[in-house]
């Protein structure tokens, strides 16, 4: 009946699941894949659809079926929204999409719960790793802001942001949950609202990748507030503050200002600097 | 994933159904309990948040490739676009998925959505605003699991009843060229 099953439809759109395919199937160790005797031995697995999904204001692509309509971005989720990416972004250097591993549609099949699991976590991890690297430390990428945070994620940003409101927490003698609710609320809410400014802007950015973006800017802040919380001094504070403070600016600045019409850029920077500024002013505040 | 065992009355995958229902267990639970034990609101935010961010994840990556054989993501393509891709497995092998699986799979989800709806509902009543944030963080999370779901299944079935009218009209044709060609 499904003669074609051992045939993709159609190859094209299969090569990046096979990327993605090899991608993870290369990290994973070499038993499970192959010890699969009830499956398949070929992938028999549906051509996946990519449904151009557009949240900047390009027009519409008219590649066929739009098949989604797109998710209710304009109701503003609150940021902090893990959305794992389960396989890495195909490389820029596409490897050849040769699928040579016969698992059924997605992936690594695990022989035990933990196998996979472990494997996808370290591929998070090394993920929210090279995003932090890329953002916040120089690197040749941080002209291209499409290169930059091609595989955004959201992980990063989350340990980021509860981190900050912990340390800030930890440093106020009084009113705990106050702070930690206030810094929380006031992270995430910033991001979402700086990442409407710039798409109100007519800006062209990816509402993820901004706030991904946003997220990981806050490093510097974060080993600023811990150095702070360690040491009393006012001055050394101050002085923490306003380098910690400039390296976030510095990190945020070309991704910012590249979305927007060169006429706009300090329309959609000056809100980030502010933020960033009023988070130091809270770090050094709190005693 | 494992169906070579014949789906029966039995679970054919426990030990990730398990998984899939521990998270959210445990973090209502806490979020439910923890008013009685702990003091610190802090605590509380984060133990919630963080298992139900953990359960996101699980559900996101293990559970739902296993029980219902599906999976999302969303990738950004040369041009700097956002692109969601869903993933499925095909026609048999989906219909090779245990009922008691993707059944507890999908009530699961719809019912940890609903639960949080409640506890919110009871946080603006009580006009605890903090804890409507916990609330706002958790539900946003089951949300988008059930979201993305929900499309890719919907997908998932476009894609079978596009191949089955292209495996219909391609039969079709070759059989009309076969019939020609013996005449």
């Amino acid at each position: 009946m499904s003669h074609s099953d051992t045939i993709p439809l159609h190859s094209s759109s299969q090569s990046d699941i096979d990327e993605i395919e090899n991608l993870i199937n290369a990290s994973v160790q070499s038993g499970p894949a192959t010890v699969q005797p009830a499956r398949p031995p070929s992938p028999p697995r549906i051509p996946v659809s990519s449904s151009p999904f557009l949240q900047s204001n390009l027009p519409p692509p008219t590649t066929a079926a739009a098949k989604l309509p797109p998710l209710p971005s304009s109701s503003a989720p609150p940021s902090v929204l893990p959305a794992t990416v389960p396989g890495p972004a195909p490389p820029p250097a596409n490897s050849a999409g040769s699928n040579n591993f016969a698992a059924s549609g997605f992936g690594p099949a695990p022989n035990t719960l933990t196998e996979p699991v472990w494997d996808t976590v370290k591929r998070d991890l090394s993920r929210i790793v090279s995003n932090l690297k890329l953002v916040v430390f120089p690197n040749p990428f941080r002209e291209d802001p499409g290169k930059a945070l091609r595989d955004w994620d959201l992980w990063g940003p989350f340990f980021f942001i509860v981190f900050l409101g912990l340390v800030l927490s930890w440093s106020a003698s009084v009113k705990k949950s106050e702070v930690f609710a206030v810094a929380f609320a006031l992270l995430a809410a910033g991001a979402v609202i700086l990442t409407l400014n710039v798409l109100l802007l007519g800006g062209h950015i990816i509402f993820f990748q901004s706030l991904s973006l946003l997220g990981y800017c806050l490093f510097p802040l974060d080993v600023g507030a811990l150095i702070c919380m360690l040491q009393d001094n006012v001055i050394l504070k101050i002085v923490v503050v306003c380098v910690t403070l400039a390296w976030s600016s510095w990190a945020a600045y070309p991704f910012m200002s590249s979305a927007v019409n060169p006429r706009r850029k300090a329309l959609a920077l000056y809100p980030v600097f502010l933020m960033y500024v009023s988070v130091g002013f809270l770090i050094i505040a709190i005693d | 994933m494992d169906f070579s065992q014949t789906p029966g009355e039995n679970y054919a995958n426990p030990k990730t159904c398990f998984f899939h229902v521990l998270f959210k267990a445990a973090a209502l639970a806490f979020y439910i309990l923890s008013a009685l034990f702990v003091d610190s609101f802090v605590i509380i935010f984060v133990v919630t948040v963080v298992l139900a961010a953990l359960d996101f994840w699980v559900v996101k990556n293990v559970s739902g490739r296993i029980l219902v054989g599906l999976r999302w993501w969303n990738e950004i393509n040369e041009d700097g676009e956002s692109v969601w891709k869903f993933e499925s497995l095909d026609q048999q092998s989906l219909a090779r998925i245990n009922k008691k699986d993707s059944w507890l799979f999908w009530w699961t989800l719809y019912l940890n959505a609903a639960a949080w709806i409640v506890l919110g509902v009871f946080s603006v009543i009580r006009f605890q605003v903090d804890y409507v944030l916990v609330i706002a963080v958790c539900l946003s999370l089951s949300i988008a699991n059930i979201i993305g779901f929900t499309k890719c299944q919907k997908d998932a079935k476009k894609q079978i009843q596009a191949f089955a009218t292209q495996t219909i009209s391609s039969r079709f044709s070759s059989t009309l060229q076969s019939a020609f060609s013996v005449v």
